[in-house]
């Protein structure tokens, strides 16, 4: 009866905070209308002149009344001040995403306005839009606004890293926002990859001046395979679904390009009088390179070159220098002289016309497309590029040494380097000690678990304290839909490579779970699941026990489809809408407890995550036997898990190990379901203990009965029937 | 005059045509037999002798009945090809090296010099044709392989068009007033054409009829193009990097100047291998100067043959000659040009133009024409300072110091080419049925004195059909010639023809016929007037179209027939009309230009750089109106004039983007032109009508095109 009012009690409690998380969360669009999360950008922010009709360029450039249309490329625009009727220009004022489509953490751009006074400094930075999780529901907004701050006043020009600043480097650091590295090392990138964009163009930072190069002519006529071979002439190949496409076997646009004005590359491409003439129209410093398109229909000239005069589909990029062309610095192709030459459908000689541009360092060329996010049919940029760099062997002296900066996610793994090899190591561990398990439950008795707890215990605790708290490495149902996307529609390594701690995990968990099941995972190194059952453990210890029960069997089997429901629910809703996904994943209460912690929330939130802290204090692990929706998703696949537990012929009628089943994984037929077992290797002591073990204590007692020798226990769980030899003395 | 016909059909094939070989008798004395026998069609095909007055008496073989029996088994391989199955049998790369021997026996009775396989390089000529076929029509976003230069005929103007496509791609006004750029209305255009003391254009009209390119290396190298006028005998230049008429010459005491020709290489420093000069020779002879004396004295007339310098545009010399020039050819070493002359009786009514047995090609020795003006042997007529030798055939007659040498050729000869290989010059019959090919070595060894008669130079001369006017080349030894009265084009091997001319009576120079639509004038063959003839396409410039087009009245578009020719058949793959009426043209690889795509801004000395230079600016009632354009706006946007002033109106387009031209009328002033990107062009003009007057861009270049307009003030 006790049971049941608590049970009562407990449902109610679960309920009342569902209902509360509903409340809040249907609060949230209100209050989120001041937040930039998925803000609806101005219509036409991507493409009209005149920018500041759009957005408040005013509030990043102090003091700017007036303002230019959208001008260079990548676009800016000018701010003015007006006084007296006379304009002076104060600064620039630029759209992150017409710069770089650079991904945060969402694989989405954080769009910015960024504001550059005439000197290069930072005037003022504003998030239009952005579509971080963490930013949504957890940690404030403000904390960004605040990160932004930092960059106010600062030069254009300086090395800005994420980090402590390191004078002796010359290095400017800035304060990250603790759990949400990725966010702030993409905005980094965003931030001075948009500021020295245009700090480049008018004129405040020098463009770089890389030597010329020296090209070794050995007058070989190369024919098509063997640039390829050697690199000469590179393949960019744009998927439809990487532009947000229905999946398609025919690219969306194939090109091959390469530079003219290496001599063997040009005449094998133009012919000897050809490039003779080509290079006879170059000035000095000034370089060609071909582009041809061998696949897909989109045209790589696209028709922005019609009016503005610029070619807007295609640019190069050599380091932090961008290079577009213009529509004098386009030359018809009319063929290609190498043998063996693809045919095409679209060709051009595009010119360089800087001093910048070097033929001996790498460079990229890149096709300037649009992602059409298919749920809202917004667009949005998105580039893609191969790298084309001369062999060293069509260079004199060979290629000359080049520093490259690091991906944002090679940034992360080496910054937390140290953290990765604890984390490692703690995976590792868990997973050599759960390998040795059977050694471990040998030892352990039903009276003294031990042996196995003390590992498990320690596991609990460094994930809570170390994984969860710490490195904020718990995984999530979101990720899991990413993944789903990611699969559907483009599989970005980077995106997952960004957070080392859950990209590890993700590895340990895929391993074990199909190794072991869920349980190792759930069990054992779960941030939230560790604390809910530590909570449940701890109040045993403390005398609790009385007000613990465990839901009855026939409950439990209904309400353990539960989470299953949530699942399917956020996976159907995703595939509608990855932001409404997002939000209800807050049925999790992981965010609310590690990354944001509980009193950083708005009340429904810590009341939700409390509620189901609390109720784990009387009944084991309730959040993850019923609503989990990532236990879910890794209790499916539990199911082909390689490694069972042990069951021996009487477990059908004995039910002593699922008496002690916290989990209530065991059922009548005494079948351990290994979608629900948490791999708390309690019936694997009862296994081998004699004692506790209602078949084994049977048999030893019939054996200590008829004097027979209380051999080993074997794997089958039983006494291993040997027969005394004489010669050998008897012993167990 | 009685004409006895005598029809039979030879052969049907494939329905390319029916062959009818008609004999003729004609009165000989009558001028208008030719025409009869041209009724007749085929006299030529078969080598008959009927004409032989007008033909040259040497070739016996083709004079006496039982030869012609003999000559029907043989004489055109076209009629006698075998079913087309042996012909791709022929074709087949696998087989071409067993051509020969194949022919032996499986064509035993024709052919046996081959002429076909040999004009099939090895590979697979009927399929190539096919592919070149579909390639003519190209799809939209397919650019044309080949430019082609046209002239524009009495309309005046210098055409671009791109081939195979046939589309019409520009039009170069130069001669004549052009209403859309304002040529003739602009200060710089009327500049180029010549102005009366009054301002006023000194011509309207211009007879465009020959236009060539300037080469290096025996190659188009891009820079200019020259273009005829006959009417008011000048000559335009046309640079081929903006595509627009930079000068215009007048030739002194010259009238119905025709045939034109750049040099190719310098005669005598070879190392310069580019064209300095262009060759005008003039067709009608006149009293020199033509100032009102010998008025009835036609023995009197001289045309000129007139030398200009191909960068400065002036005219270096003249030589006086008798009789009239049709067209120009030269050579590739640049020691000779050629003209081919009718009229050499000095007749002044067609008759007399006609009757003489011969008429002539005469060569001109370019490097001792030019000693000669060095050593001051000239004479100048009238107000010319122009130096003008001798070079007639009374004072050229030893020709170790002769200026020219005078090759004679049948009668009433059209158009003289040469061919790319450099070696030969081959005249046309006209009226005569005949080509005929005159080696230029022997022309030299002539004037070296290593040749006693210069006719020697002639090193073949057969037959080829009614009406031959003009050659064409493929780089494989072939030339084509455009058969007028036959409204054909035969295609004829020229060392084939050297052979039968040698006394080899089974050399087939004829290879192929083919019937064009209709009344063939000029021809031309890609990359024909090079060294680097590509032997792929041939255009015929057909003067009659009457039922090949929609009918749009009495005045008919001319047709050019573009022809595949990479096979040994000639396959006929597109009609392109023109508007009357081109005369000739030339067709090369577009790779050889390297058009502008804008003006550079600092070659116009009257550029408006900045829009806050643009105002009025008041001298008097001389009155300059400085004007800027940058889509949508002009700049001043209002300008205020007084009646009675003399305007003149600078505007800069100072737009950078290509293909943004603005236009700039003038509504009851009678103005419009056009501004290109980042050019400059001036108007002058009397205000006199007080008003308003909404200037405004004609030529669109924005979505407030409409809007783009500025307002000229007439105050009274």
């Amino acid at each position: 009866m006790k049971l049941y009012t608590a049970l009562r009690g407990a449902l109610a409690s679960v309920l009342i905070s569902a209902g509360l998380l509903a409340l809040g969360l249907s609060a949230a669009p209100s209050a989120s209308a001041q937040t930039a999360y998925e803000a609806a950008l101005p219509e036409g922010i991507n493409s009209a002149p005149a920018l500041c009709d759009l957005v408040a360029c005013g509030e990043v450039l102090p003091g700017a009344t007036a303002f230019s249309e959208r001008k260079g490329q990548p676009r800016y625009v000018e701010g003015y001040a007006e006084v007296d009727g006379k304009r002076t220009l104060l600064g620039y004022v630029m759209l992150s995403t017409d710069i770089t489509d650079t991904p945060a953490y969402s694989g989405k751009p954080v769009v910015t306005l960024i504001g550059m006074n005439t000197e290069g400094r930072f005037a003022g930075v504003k998030i239009l839009k952005h579509s971080e999780p963490i930013l949504l529901l957890g940690i404030p907004e403000s904390a960004l606004i605040r990160f932004n701050d930092q960059y106010l006043g600062k030069f254009v020009g300086d090395n800005i890293e994420i980090g402590r600043s390191r004078p002796d480097e010359d290095m400017i650091g800035l304060d990250a926002i603790s759990g949400a590295t990725v966010t702030v090392i993409a905005q980094n990138q965003v931030m001075m990859m948009s500021g020295a964009a245009v700090a480049r163009q008018v004129g405040i930072l020098e463009p770089t001046i890389r030597p010329q190069a020296r090209f070794v002519d050995a007058g070989r006529a190369l024919d098509w395979a063997t640039m390829v071979k050697e690199g000469a002439v590179q393949r960019l190949t744009v998927k439809a679904e990487q532009v947000g496409l229905a999946r398609s076997p025919t690219p969306f646009i194939d090109l091959w390009y390469g530079y003219l004005n290496h001599p063997e590359i040009g005449r094998a491409v133009l012919g000897a009088d050809g490039w003779r003439a080509l290079m006879a129209r170059l000035k000095e410093g000034e370089h060609a390179l071909f582009v041809i398109r061998t696949g897909g229909i989109e045209s790589f000239k696209g028709s922005g070159f019609v009016r503005g005069g610029l070619y807007d589909r295609v640019q190069i990029r050599q380091g932090q220098d961008a290079f577009t062309f213009r529509d004098l610095d386009y030359l018809n192709l009319y063929g290609i002289n190498a043998p063996g030459a693809p045919a095409f459908t679209e060709s051009g000689i595009f010119i360089v016309r800087s001093p910048a541009f070097s033929g001996a360092f790498p460079w990229k060329f890149m096709f300037l497309g649009n992602r059409v996010d298919r749920e809202t049919g917004a667009r949005s940029f998105a580039n893609f590029d191969t790298e084309y760099w001369l062999a060293p062997s069509y260079l004199e002296g060979g290629r000359p040494e080049v520093k490259k900066p690091d991906a944002p996610w090679v940034r992360v793994w080496k910054m937390r380097a140290l953290e990765i090899g604890l984390f490692s190591a703690l995976l590792i561990a868990v997973g050599v000690v759960y390998a040795m398990r059977d050694t471990l439950t040998r030892r352990s008795t039903r009276k003294n678990k031990w042996p196995v707890n003390v590992f498990k215990y320690s596991a609990w605790i460094i994930s809570i304290g170390f994984v969860g708290f710490g490195l904020l490495a718990q995984p999530s149902i979101t990720q899991v839909l990413t993944w789903f996307h990611s699969l559907l529609f483009q599989w970005q390594w980077e995106l997952f490579l960004t957070d080392p701690f859950i990209f590890l995990f993700w590895i340990f968990i895929i391993v074990t779970v199909f190794l072991w099941g869920r349980g190792l995972f759930c069990g054992w190194l779960c941030p939230f699941g560790s604390l809910s059952e530590l909570l449940f453990k701890v109040a045993n210890a403390i005398g609790l026990k009385r007000f613990q029960f465990v839901v009855p069997m026939q409950w439990h089997n209904r309400l353990k489809w539960v989470k299953y429901g949530v699942f399917f629910g956020l996976l159907a809703v995703s595939v509608f809408s990855m932001g409404l996904a997002e939000k209800l994943a807050e049925v999790e209460p992981f965010k609310t407890t590690f990354l944001v912690g509980l009193f950083n929330r708005s009340w429904p939130y810590t009341l939700f995550a409390a509620g189901l802290l609390g109720l784990s204090i009387f009944t084991e692990r309730p959040f993850c036997k019923y609503l989990c929706p990532l236990g879910a998703a890794l209790a499916m696949p539990s199911t082909f898990r390689w490694f069972g537990l042990k069951r021996k012929q009487e477990c059908d009628s004995c039910h002593a190990c699922a008496k002690g089943c916290g989990s209530n994984a065991i059922d009548a037929d005494g079948r351990i379901d290994h979608r629900e077992c948490m791999l708390c290797l309690d019936c694997m002591v009862l296994y081998t203990d004699d004692h506790a073990c209602p078949p084994l204590a049977q048999e030893r007692k019939r054996r200590t009965k008829s004097g027979l020798p209380l051999t080993p226990i074997g794997a089958d769980g039983y006494f291993i029937p040997i027969k005394p030899v004489p010669v050998r003395a008897p012993q167990a | 005059m009685e004409i006895l016909r005598h029809v039979r059909v030879l052969v049907a094939y494939q329905g390319f045509r029916v062959c009818t070989l008609l004999e003729c008798t004609c009165d000989k004395t009558s001028q208008d037999a030719l025409y009869r026998q041209a009724g007749g069609n085929c006299s030529a095909m078969h080598g008959a002798a009927t004409l032989e007055p007008y033909a040259r008496t040497n070739t016996d073989h083709t004079r006496n009945g039982s030869d012609r029996t003999m000559n029907e088994a043989k004489m055109n391989p076209v009629d006698e090809m075998p079913d087309p199955s042996r012909r791709k049998f022929l074709n087949s790369a696998a087989f071409v090296g067993l051509a020969g021997a194949g022919l032996s026996v499986g064509l035993s009775a024709c052919n046996k010099d081959a002429p076909a396989p040999a004009a099939a390089p090895g590979g697979a000529p009927v399929a190539a044709a096919a592919s070149h076929a579909a390639n003519v029509h190209l799809k939209p976003g397919e650019l044309d392989t080949y430019y082609g230069l046209w002239s524009g005929g009495h309309t005046g103007d210098f055409r671009v068009l791109g081939l195979p496509s046939g589309r019409e791609l520009h039009r170069v006004p130069c001669f004549v007033p052009d209403a859309l750029v304002g040529w003739g209305i602009t200060n710089e255009s009327k500049a180029i054409m010549g102005t009366k003391p009054d301002g006023s254009l000194r011509y309207t009209v211009g007879d465009t009829h020959h236009t060539h390119a300037s080469y290096k290396d025996g190659n188009y190298d891009g820079r200019y193009a020259w273009i005829n006028d006959k009417i008011n005998s000048r000559i335009a230049r046309i640079r081929l990097d903006y595509f627009i008429c930079d000068k215009i010459t007048d030739l002194p005491n010259v009238q119905g100047f025709h045939g034109i020709f750049p040099d190719k290489r310098d005669p005598v420093d070879q190392a310069i291998n580019y064209t300095t000069r262009v060759f005008c020779g003039a067709e009608f002879h006149t009293p020199l100067p033509n100032d009102g004396r010998d008025l009835d004295s036609p023995e009197k007339y001289r045309a000129l043959f007139s030398c200009v310098d191909a960068e400065t545009m002036d005219v270096r010399w003249q030589a006086v000659i008798d009789g009239n020039c049709d067209l120009v050819a030269t050579s590739y070493d640049g020691k000779l040009a050629a003209s081919n002359q009718y009229n050499t009786e000095g007749g002044h009514h067609y008759e007399g133009m006609m009757s003489a047995e011969r008429d002539a090609c005469i060569f001109f020795n370019i490097a001792r024409i030019e000693q000669a003006v060095k050593d001051g042997k000239f004479k100048t007529y009238g107000a010319s300072k122009v130096p003008v030798v001798d070079a007639t055939r009374a004072a050229n007659t030893d020709p170790t110091t002769a200026l020219v040498g005078i090759v004679s050729v049948p009668k009433n000869p059209h158009g003289v080419n040469a061919s790319p290989d450099g070696k030969y010059f081959i005249c046309a019959g006209k009226l005569s049925p005949t080509a005929t090919v005159i080696e230029l070595t022997k022309v030299l060894d002539w004037f070296d004195g290593k040749l006693d008669d210069i006719d020697k130079a002639i090193v073949a001369e057969v037959e080829i059909g009614l009406g031959p006017l003009h050659t064409a080349f493929d780089g494989r030894g072939n030339a084509y010639t455009t058969l007028f009265l036959d409204s054909q084009v035969v295609k004829w091997n020229v060392d084939a023809a050297i052979k039968f001319t040698a006394g080899d009576t089974s050399a087939q120079y004829v290879v192929d016929r083919l019937d064009v639509h209709y009344q063939p004038g000029h021809i031309n063959a890609s990359q024909s007037e090079t060294m680097f003839a590509d032997g792929k396409w041939l255009c015929v410039g057909c003067k009659f179209s009457k039922d090949r087009f929609l009918p749009v009245g009495p005045l008919h578009a001319e047709t050019e027939q573009f022809v595949d020719i990479s096979g040994e058949k000639m396959v006929l793959v597109a009609d392109h009309p023109v508007r009357p009426e081109p005369h000739d043209f030339v067709i090369f690889k577009r790779e050889l230009l390297q058009p502008k795509q804008v003006y550079d801004i600092n070659e116009f000395p009257l550029a408006v750089k900045d829009p806050k230079e643009a105002g009025v600016f008041r001298d008097g009632n001389k009155v300059t109106v400085k004007v800027t354009s940058m889509a949508p706006a002009f700049e001043p946007r209002e300008f205020k004039l007084k009646v009675g002033d003399e305007v003149t109106i600078i505007l800069t387009n100072l737009d950078k983007i290509e293909d943004l031209t603005h236009g700039f009328a003038i509504p009851k002033y009678n103005v419009n032109f056009i501004v290109n990107p980042q050019e400059t062009k001036s108007v002058t003009f009397k205000a006199d009508k007080p008003g308003v007057f909404w200037c405004y861009c004609t030529h669109f270049c924005h979505a407030l095109h409409l809007e783009m307009r500025s307002r000229m003030i007439v105050e009274a």
